[in-house]
């Protein structure tokens, strides 16, 4: 039996050699057998998902849709933030005149209300004029008629050129002598605030329940990947495999899935911005806005990736987690 | 090496596959494990294995107990067994070399070490030039020569086999006892569940026979019979 002989010879030649620079796997290989493990498995996990490409592109779509709903919200909610920015500049302000002003004194502190700088327009109010307005729209017209005098003082609306000025608008023109008041017209933009806090919580709603959804769709693939598994499973676990060994390529599996979820919800994204650019530039040209249309962008598009990698790990560290308990050996 | 100190394995089910089982292998040595099919053969492999823990008595290896390893330990403990299954278990999606590699490759050894000892391994039973080749196209004898290969790569210091010759024909059989028996010689202490009484009996080697969960005999198959 040559094959024995042989097969004696090297053992004696190997023992011989382990003699020689000792029994265990030195700190430096097992981290170069470890590289190369987590290379091999990534490589094979990505090969398995391969060789059913019907399956890993419909739950790959799937985590896909799922991604790109929130996120299509999130960045509406942004780009109306954005907007929002662009409209605040036109916040105006109120100012009340000191009741008896002369009409001469009125006038200059319209002039010199206009000589502000950071401010871009000046309108008077008169008081009657702002009498005849509040007849007309509260519908207490005739409860004036009662009046001896107009209540209502004179007034300027003021605009400031910027929002960021208006603050400071405000306390300068309190200190003129003349004025009475200054009351910044801000009631809208506290709504939109508050419309704007709504959409950012049902971004926050939905991006949670469809991120539960993509865990639950990586969890029952990989489920399927480790019922089709079992028997190597097993085998490896008897050779000495540890439990994170047997997990990583499960693991993998949902990173890559995840990924190429949120790799295409990411493509669809950017292609849904590029197709929405042109519409969105000329309603702002008919508007007379600067306004750009801001879409997912370099470093959006790379959290998304981590986003969905981070969900697809998730998913396969619950389902991993659940299943491998029932495969013996422990 | 190997230590039974009374051990008893009750199933949950009720069902007592092993009864005070007291023996001792030294290292290098090489004994066969007999009884009818349900004498608690596969039992005693499964607990040196630590598929099941016993339910009494301690099961002691290189002087260590068993029962204190914890489950985080256990992969290690097993990196130093080499077993053969009944049914060979390889994976039928890997090349002989993959299959064969494995043991290697859970303990984190480098691919070129790998490529070495595998090579080593598939030449130690006659099967380098299988090496491409699906576990599939081999014939039964062939692979349960693989099924070896792997169980001895990574060099373990116990050997386990369960009807290793199961399905084989006399000549095959012979084969591959022949191919343990080098093993022992090696130094590996090895133990081997068969009911091919034939056999045993041409290799004067140490016989433990097991009934209905009792060791039943110990000693050499000449000395028995």
């Amino acid at each position: 039996m040559t094959s024995a002989n042989k097969f004696r010879e090297s053992q004696q030649s190997q023992h011989a050699q382990r003699g020689a620079r000792g029994s265990s796997v030195s700190l430096m290989d097992k981290w170069r057998g470890y590289k190369h493990h987590h290379r091999t498995t990534l490589q094979s996990s990505f090969a398995k998902m391969l060789r059913e490409p019907l399956q890993t592109l419909l739950t790959v779509v799937v985590i896909a849709i799922a991604l790109t709903l929130p996120t299509a919200l999130y960045i509406s909610v942004e780009n109306i933030r954005q907007l929002s920015g662009g409209v605040e500049s036109s916040a105006q302000m109120t100012v009340f005149v000191k009741k008896g002003a002369r009409s001469g004194a009125i006038e200059k502190l319209g002039e010199q209300l206009g000589e502000l700088p950071g401010v871009a327009s000046v309108s008077y109010i008169s008081a009657e004029a702002a009498l005849e307005e509040f007849n007309a729209l509260s519908g207490f017209g005739s409860a004036l008629q009662y009046l001896d005098e107009n209540p209502l003082p004179e007034a300027f609306l003021v605009q400031p050129l910027l929002l960021n000025d208006s603050a400071k608008l405000v306390t300068e023109i309190r200190q003129i002598a003349l004025v009475e008041d200054v009351q910044l017209d801000m009631e809208w933009l506290r709504r939109l605030d508050a419309l704007l806090d709504m959409g950012r919580k049902l971004v926050l709603a939905l991006g949670a329940a469809l991120g539960v959804g993509v865990i639950l769709v990586v969890g029952n693939t990989i489920r399927l990947a480790i019922q089709s598994r079992r028997d190597e499973i097993v085998i490896v676990k008897l050779v000495g495999g540890t439990d994170a060994y047997v997990r990583r390529p499960f693991l993998y599996t949902g990173v890559l899935f995840g990924f190429f979820g949120a790799f295409i919800a990411a493509l669809m994204l950017t292609g849904l911005g590029l197709w929405l650019e042109p519409s969105v530039n000329t309603l702002a040209s008919l508007y007379q806005s600067q306004f750009r249309l801001t879409g997912l962008g370099i470093s959006g598009f790379i959290t998304l990736l981590g986003i969905g990698g981070a969900v697809g790990l998730a998913g396969a560290w619950i389902s991993v987690g659940q299943h491998m308990r029932d495969i013996k050996p422990r | 090496m190997i230590r039974f100190d009374n051990l008893s394995k009750r199933y949950t089910g009720g069902l007592e596959a092993l009864r005070n089982v007291s023996f001792e292998m030294d290292g290098g040595e090489m004994a066969f494990l007999t009884g009818h099919s349900g004498a608690g053969k596969s039992t005693l492999l499964k607990l040196l294995m630590l598929i099941e823990r016993p339910t009494a008595g301690n099961l002691l290896i290189n002087g260590k107990n068993l029962s204190r390893l914890s489950k985080s330990r256990i992969p290690f403990y097993r990196r130093q067994l080499g077993v053969v299954f009944q049914n060979h278990q390889l994976l039928f999606d890997r090349s002989v070399f993959e299959n064969v590699a494995l043991p290697l490759q859970v303990s984190g050894y480098t691919p070129g070490e790998i490529g070495r000892r595998v090579r080593a391994a598939l030449d130690g039973v006659g099967l380098l030039d299988r090496e491409k080749s699906s576990p599939i196209e081999l014939s039964g004898g062939e692979q349960q020569r693989v099924g070896i290969a792997r169980a001895v790569v990574h060099k373990p210091k116990i050997l386990l086999a369960d009807e290793p010759t199961g399905n084989l024909d006399p000549q095959l059989s012979a084969e591959i006892m022949a191919l343990f028996k080098r093993f022992q010689d090696v130094g590996v202490t090895v133990l081997i569940a068969t009911h091919d009484i034939d056999l045993i009996n041409k290799m004067n080697l140490r016989i433990m026979r097991l009934n209905q969960g009792e060791l039943e005999l110990d000693g050499l198959a000449h000395d028995i019979s």
